[in-house]
């Protein structure tokens, strides 16, 4: 098994994915999935700024993404996908892309409508109500900025 | 206008020392953002805009921005220069998103990982070595502060003269590849650090040519595996190391 993270993190390729969960988990490879993104590359130039001299990243529309999960699963280098929202998320685990996997919340930040569920993730109703269809689909979700700190589980973040 | 030859617009004199204070606003939510935007005014001033366009234009500035606080000024060239070169809010909201998480990780690791704990132990040694307090903390202190303005500058000018290109530039200076430079330094120095305590600690007595195998010893320990210790703990396990030896000392 080859991906070694899934995180939704509105930062994407940032410090304490690079410094913090890249060294923990020996990461390789970055595979970043928003439709925004995979189509400009000035943008992903920006983001390949941050990333050490040991790691590439690709960036891929949630389409593209999903139809490669089990080539990315299967490839030797260890990997780690990020989404910037929950709703790309949603789109990989379609037609049970994910099940059984852990998704972990790293960082949704503060906007209209959205309510503190820890400092670091923001949720409105959008959210709740796709990080449930996401554990509907077989997903295990916690809410970890850092592999040293204590993951927050969803029950907690909703109740 | 922007001054063609030295593509630096009006204002960002101003605006250069306003960053120093960039982060006098840091909060959870918008993190820089209305320290970014209280460094633009100058330059919005400079362009001629007042009152209602004025507010309207710093309030364009005041979304949630993060960075490292000694390179955001590259974050500010760039979009001085972007705006002076008519891009679109939508673009500069775009670029500002898409560096920030960079410069920070890039910063942290440059500065509060490698340059700061580096030259604390450059004045550790100098301290070890016997000179007057006063010594190492003024190297320090100029020391740090020199690499430090450097990096400001070089960020903010960089910016300026690159606008939306900058992301191109700061891969060409290779940032990362100086930090580990610094960071071998740092690891050289807490060599020589640990070879001097183990040294005056147990050798008092004889330190002629056990001082000098131990400190070779301590400094090929340093340069191998020192870059693995070389963090925040570390750096507070020596001081303490430091304090006690000094008033063992006593």
């Amino acid at each position: 098994m080859s991906v070694v993270l899934y995180r939704i993190d509105e930062r994407l390729i940032h410090g304490q994915v690079v410094m913090g969960w890249g060294p923990e988990l020996e990461v390789e490879h970055y595979v970043v999935v928003d439709d925004e993104l995979a189509t400009t590359e000035w943008e992903q130039d920006l983001y390949r700024l941050g990333l050490p001299d040991t790691a590439t990243a690709d960036f891929l529309t949630v389409q593209e993404a999903r139809a490669r999960l089990s080539e990315l699963d299967a490839a030797s280098q260890r990997t780690v996908v990020l989404t910037r929202t929950v709703a790309a998320m949603n789109g990989l685990a379609e037609r049970s892309g994910l099940r059984g996997r852990e998704v972990n919340l790293g960082g949704l930040h503060h906007a209209a409508g959205r309510t503190e569920r820890v400092p670091y993730v923001y949720l409105g109703p959008a959210e709740v109500e796709g990080l449930q269809a996401l554990a509907a689909e077989g997903v295990e979700i916690s809410a970890r900025d850092l592999p040293g700190s204590r993951a927050v589980t969803l029950e907690a973040l909703l109740g | 206008m922007t001054n063609l030859e030295t593509g630096k617009p009006p204002g960002w004199m101003s605006s250069f020392l306003r960053l120093f204070v960039i982060q006098g606003s840091w909060n959870y939510r918008s993190m820089l953002g209305s320290g970014f935007a209280y460094c633009m005014i100058p330059l919005l001033r400079r362009r001629g805009l007042s009152g209602h366009e004025l507010d309207e234009a710093v309030r364009s500035h005041m979304g949630p921005f993060n960075a490292h606080p000694y390179l955001a000024g590259l974050v500010l060239g760039a979009v001085a220069r972007m705006e002076g070169g008519g891009t679109d809010t939508q673009s500069i909201e775009r670029f500002k998103r898409a560096i920030q998480g960079s410069l920070g990780g890039l910063g942290d690791v440059l500065i509060w990982g490698a340059w700061l704990p580096a030259t604390l132990l450059l004045a550790l040694v100098l301290t070890w070595a016997g000179a007057p307090p006063w010594i190492p903390v003024g190297v320090f202190l100029i020391v740090y502060n020199s690499g430090h303005l450097a990096l400001r500058w070089w960020g903010y000018s960089q910016g300026l003269q690159h606008g939306k290109d900058v992301g191109v530039r700061v891969r060409g200076a290779e940032l990362s590849r100086l930090s580990q430079r610094v960071f071998s330094g740092g690891a050289l120095l807490l060599g020589i650090l640990t070879g001097a305590f183990l040294v005056s600690r147990f050798a008092a007595e004889n330190p002629g040519a056990l001082w000098s195998f131990a400190a070779i010893a301590a400094f090929g320990v340093g340069l191998k595996f020192g870059h693995r210790a070389l963090r925040g703990t570390t750096l507070v396990l020596v001081l303490v190391i430091t304090l006690l030896t000094a008033l063992g000392n006593v």
